[in-house]
């Protein structure tokens, strides 16, 4: 037995040792040329830049696709909201103890630390405005979109994935089913609705639990209402429309991004292709959406 | 849209299929399915069947000729009356079709929910109907990866015959089936004949419709220089 058979194949690995072999002893054959070997290379620049474009713009048009079709009352029928309310119970029912806990442990780490700091500081009249720009207006919408992309776009991904890859989209479309009217357009709203409520309940949840933290620890004396009263205070008038549409935001692309990254997967794809291709996306997505509100432009 | 009540319920005008888009011959195809006719399709090929099925439901390009499903051209219509006039036809195949994040209830009742504005009640009181006709106990409510072969066999023939199809396209249903199935389903055709559908029965072997001689109207070959007409008698 030689000695490349006699190492085997480590589990998880992608490298498959006997096509590394054959492709080793091809190019073995092959002298080096230096403009074949920079056209390759741009080849593959130019390949990975297209396919990323390519996504991109399959993006905008879905993005278009779900808006124009939520607001055509033709599109809402049993099958559509049947999978709306599944997914929206899913989202919203299955992601909200997740959702609570994670806004409580930001209570804990950030806001009542913030709240120690500012006081210890003498700058205790801020903490409003600093809790809501930094806890509700970037922290939240970030980790809301994880949760959502972790728990529930994940799923879309792999269910939407599998669907494509063993031919029942095809079977849906003999059916007259549309997938995009059937599975995106339900899903994504439902994603949306379900990206703003996690949101809202996260930020209260940590909002809360950073003040009952400040209030035994005694930093803080004044009453729970005082101190709502100051966080409102420190929200400007674009801080009500700019929270809320970043929570929309964010549940309505990871529910685009998920679905689509599913129904575009090949006939080479599995779940080792699509799952880390659907996770970082969704995290790009989540921050790139994240980035975008936070320009002062 | 206006569908055509009268004449042919599918029609193949020299339809040439792309041969990229579908690895059928680029050959002419031709064939004309009147309501209540019971063509039979014999092809070896399973995946070749599937494909042809498609044809018929306008999912596959042309790069000649037409396909026309109850006087109207596939290649003409939009997305929308496409998918309306796709939820007419009664389907089975071979290829994966139950989608485990919907209960086969929900599979089989799909196409009725979507299509039509028919009550709650009357779709799952039809689809219990069928499901004990196709001899099972009832609708079945769990995931299709949880029921047998045969139960997804059957529970595929209750989806394929729900509501009131204007074309049934069936890919090898009595292949490895049971002697009761089989009473059943030709029991189904029949009825969905008599109600004007037309049916493209899509075999493998030969021996599977013999018992239903006398009620085939036409039989075909499906070969490599198109859809062949064989003499029945």
């Amino acid at each position: 037995m030689s000695e490349s058979n006699a190492n085997p194949r480590e589990p998880g690995s992608d490298r498959d040792p006997i096509l590394e072999a054959e492709s080793k002893r091809q190019t073995q054959h092959t002298p080096f040329v230096l403009h074949v070997w920079v056209r390759q290379k741009l080849a593959l620049l130019g390949r990975l830049t297209r396919h990323q474009l390519w996504f991109f713009l399959i993006m905008l048009g879905a993005c278009w696709g779900v808006v124009f079709e939520s607001f055509r009352a033709h599109s809402w029928r049993r099958t559509v909201r049947y999978e709306f309310g599944v997914t929206l119970n899913s989202v919203v029912g299955g992601g909200l103890i997740a959702t609570l806990f994670a806004g409580t442990l930001t209570g804990v780490a950030a806001v009542s630390q913030t709240i120690y700091w500012l006081g210890l500081a003498g700058l205790a009249k801020m903490t409003g405005s600093i809790l809501v720009n930094v806890v509700v207006r970037e922290i939240a919408p970030i980790l809301v979109g994880i949760l959502l992309l972790g728990r529930n776009g994940m799923l879309s991904v792999t269910e939407l994935g599998l669907l494509t890859t063993s031919g029942q989209i095809r079977s849906f479309q003999a059916q007259g089913l549309d997938p995009f009217l059937l599975l995106v357009l339900p899903r994504t709203l439902a994603f949306t609705v379900g990206g703003f409520t996690l949101g809202i309940l996260f930020s209260f949840a940590s909002l809360v639990t950073g003040y009952v933290i400040s209030r035994i620890s005694g930093v803080i004396t004044n009453p729970v209402w005082t101190f709502f009263y100051d966080v409102v205070g420190g929200m400007s008038g674009a801080d009500y429309i700019i929270i809320p549409l970043k929570f929309i935001t964010v549940g309505f692309v990871v529910g685009v991004g998920g679905c689509l990254t599913g129904l575009t997967a090949t006939n080479q794809d599995n779940l080792r292709t699509l799952l880390p291709r659907g996770f970082s996306r969704g995290l790009l997505i989540v921050m790139a959406v994240s980035v975008l509100f936070s320009l002062d432009l | 849209m206006d569908t055509r009540a009268t004449g042919p319920v599918l029609e193949l005008n020299k339809a040439v299929p792309s041969f990229d888009e579908s690895g059928l011959p680029p050959v002419p195809f031709s064939m004309r399915l009147m309501p209540g006719d019971c063509a039979v399709v014999e092809a070896r090929d399973a995946s070749r069947t599937t494909i042809f099925a498609d044809m018929c439901s306008g999912l596959v390009p042309l790069t000649d000729g037409s396909v026309k499903f109850m006087g109207l051209d596939w290649n003409e219509l939009h997305d929308r009356e496409t998918n309306a006039l796709r939820g007419r036809i009664g389907r089975m195949t071979r290829r994966q079709s139950w989608a485990d994040f919907l209960g086969t209830h929900m599979g089989i009742m799909l196409q009725q929910l979507h299509h039509t504005t028919r009550d709650m009640e009357d779709v799952v009181a039809e689809a219990t109907r069928l499901s004990e006709w196709f001899g099972l106990p009832g609708l079945p409510v769990l995931r299709p990866t949880m029921l047998s072969d045969g139960d997804l066999l059957r529970a595929a023939c209750v989806r394929a015959f729900m509501g009131r199809p204007r074309l049934l396209l069936l890919e090898d249903p009595l292949e490895a089936s049971s002697a009761d199935l089989e009473a059943a389903f030709l029991g189904a055709l029949t009825t969905a004949r008599d109600k004007g559908a037309g049916v493209i029965w899509l075999v493998r072997n030969n021996a599977v419709w013999q018992g239903y001689r006398q009620g085939i109207t036409s039989m075909w070959r499906l070969a490599d220089d198109g859809l062949v007409a064989v003499r029945t008698g």
